[in-house]
């Protein structure tokens, strides 16, 4: 297990590394000049004093392999820049905002788990039958509804035309007048639509990934075992199939972590939602570009993260992986 | 083995129709200069404004209404599919030709070439798709192209991945170590010999990029960064949806229609392709 834990952390650093080069080239294949990117419009009508105090100031007029060293250092002191919108750190800003958006993802991953895995394990039990057949379809016919059109939808049939739910915001415009089980409603109401936007589409993918598990799982000899020595098939199926068929779903953590951060920029954007996604938004058509770089950096961060998180629970649930990648 | 698959593909009436839908949206993007211009089939260029008839519900005349500025909806559509088809095609292109030759040289050299490859798809996995796509757009100024191309550099880690696969099986095989013994160059080998015959999986996940490529140029053209204003995109016409939520439902209902039905059926076809591939299914 430590061979594997060792080898594992070693090629996260050096995935960080890959991170930060990429993102420090991204900066520098912009046309013209990174100094536009600290500026936020082109350097053209700027006084050649402030471009160079804008250079000094970011360690555009050294080599770049020293520029380079610059902007590692400052990722690995957690300096991420300053906004210009905002002129303030560009890390206070991702801490304000991330837990906005990990509230609203969390419950959709939540939810979508609750409903896709049982479904998915169902599915593994009566495969091929027209019942599953069907669930299947509309499930794959779910993932491919665009989010921006769902919630464009849900909109129009929830807040304008039946008037239930609120159009966009985290609370009401008289939130802070509302009693405590008054503001906890109206937190509530806000939530709906936006997570029902987060969840649908993740449906497919649970109960695929459930399933596929399953149906890896009772190919095993083990539950070839189980059947010969006279275990009732629906036991076979529940007790000794389905649990460890969950393991994989740990990998799912890992993997739909970059997935919900690109899905909270659409959502976000359409509820005005004030998470990371809405910021990195609004950055972009500001032309804040440090708030857009450090917060690239820090989500792709996050999702090495999550997925190191995801690799060594794996390993430590299932043995079979430690060795598997020592003879890979 | 094409033809096996065929027969294996055609045994789902939804894949064949979904086949049919994208083969009819395909001509009708090809065709619309002939058919949605004026003096033509649809009496109405997509970008012909007419302050008289704005937010027209659809009826005869506007088939599938007008939008915010009189515009007719069906007009814009039809022109909306060259976008979303060209965009989604090449864009896959641009990430097959990538994944293809990133996934041959990791699975045929094996070794630092493969190292190198597995970590790079690590590092660019890290990275949430819309924020890079997003971001590359900005910073290069929409237009089609860059769309393209953000999207091509950022969406070929799975075809390089299975690529990579059947490169490492199919290069133990015999007619692999015949070519090698009868003593031809590398990039023959991977070209003429290993590469057609890793193409089948690589197809398959296509056409699930073509489907991703259109519903990200959509939601890009719903954000206000897609293909620059006044050409008519899907997606453009939902931003105008949004604008005009309390009124405008054809506005929200028809291009949605659109994108979803091509997006599913490019979803439909790869899964469908895929198992008719899979010599276990059925």
């Amino acid at each position: 297990m430590l061979t594997y834990v060792v080898r594992r952390l070693l090629y996260a650093v050096l995935t960080f590394f890959g991170i930060s080069v990429a993102v420090f080239a991204m900066v520098h294949s912009v046309p013209g000049d990174p100094t536009y990117f600290f500026l936020g419009h082109s350097p053209a009508n700027v006084p050649p004093s402030v471009i160079a105090a804008i250079k000094h100031q970011h360690h555009l007029d050294e080599p770049l392999l020293s520029q380079y060293r610059w902007w590692l250092g400052n990722l690995l002191t957690l300096d991420l820049g300053t906004s210009i919108t905002e002129r303030r750190p560009v890390l206070e800003l991702i801490v304000e905002k991330l837990p906005r958006t990990f509230q609203l993802n969390l419950i959709a991953f939540l939810l979508a788990a609750a409903i896709g895995v049982p479904v998915g394990l169902w599915s593994a039990a009566r495969s091929g039958r027209l019942s599953e057949r069907t669930t299947a379809v509309s499930f794959f016919l779910l993932y491919s509804l665009p989010s921006f059109w769902v919630a464009l939808l849900l909109m129009q049939a929830f807040s304008v035309r039946l008037g239930w739910l609120p159009l966009f915001g985290m609370t009401s415009d008289h939130y802070l007048e509302l009693s405590g089980p008054g503001q906890l409603a109206d937190r509530l109401r806000h939530l709906i639509l936006p997570v029902i936007t987060l969840t649908y589409a993740q449906l497919a993918i649970f109960a695929r990934f459930s399933k596929s598990a399953v149906a890896d799982v009772i190919r095993q000899d083990y539950i070839t075992t189980a059947r010969a020595k006279g275990v009732a098939p629906g036991a076979v199926l529940w007790r000794h199939a389905f649990r460890n068929a969950l393991i994989p779903l740990i990998t799912l953590l890992g993997l739909t972590i970059p997935y919900l951060i690109s899905g909270s920029v659409i959502v976000e954007q359409i509820f005005q939602w004030d998470g990371i996604g809405h910021l990195y938004f609004t950055s972009i058509l500001r032309r804040d570009y440090p708030t857009v770089l450090g917060l690239t950096v820090a989500t792709a961060v996050v999702t090495l993260l999550a997925s190191l998180a995801a690799d060594l629970m794996y390993a430590a649930a299932d043995p079979r992986v430690r060795i598997d990648d020592r003879n890979r | 083995m094409w033809k096996v698959t065929w027969r294996r593909f055609r045994r789902s009436r939804l894949a064949v129709a979904a086949l049919i839908y994208v083969a009819a949206v395909t001509l009708i993007a090809a065709a619309a200069p002939l058919i949605a211009e004026r003096g033509r089939l649809l009496p109405f260029d997509p970008n012909e404004v007419d302050f008289s008839s704005r937010f027209r519900p659809p009826d005869h005349l506007h088939r599938l209404g007008t939008d915010d500025l009189g515009r007719d909806v069906l007009a814009r559509m039809i022109h909306g599919a060259r976008v979303s088809l060209t965009v989604g095609f090449l864009a896959t292109a641009i990430s097959l030709v990538i994944g293809s030759l990133l996934g041959a040289l990791a699975g045929y050299y094996r070794g630092v070439a493969d190292w190198i490859v597995s970590r790079t798809i690590e590092v660019v996995l890290c990275f949430p798709f819309l924020f890079l796509v997003l971001g590359i757009v900005a910073l290069f100024g929409p237009s089609l192209y860059t769309i393209m191309i953000a999207l091509g550099l950022t969406s070929w880690t799975a075809e390089a991945r299975y690529v990579r696969g059947e490169f490492l099986r199919i290069r133990e095989l015999d007619f692999a170590y015949a070519a090698r013994a009868s003593g031809a160059r590398d990039a023959r080998i991977i070209l003429r010999h290993l590469l057609p015959n890793a193409l089948a999986p690589v197809l398959v996940s296509a056409s699930f990029g073509v489907a991703s490529a259109i519903l990200t140029e959509s939601a890009l053209s719903f954000l206000g960064f897609g293909v620059p204003l006044p050409t008519p995109t899907w997606g453009s016409i939902l931003l105008a949806a949004q604008q005009n939520i309390e009124y405008a439902w054809w506005l929200v209902v028809f291009p949605g229609v659109a994108i979803f039905l091509t997006v599913a059926s490019f979803n439909i076809i790869g899964d469908r392709f895929r198992d008719a591939l899979d010599p276990r299914a059925e």
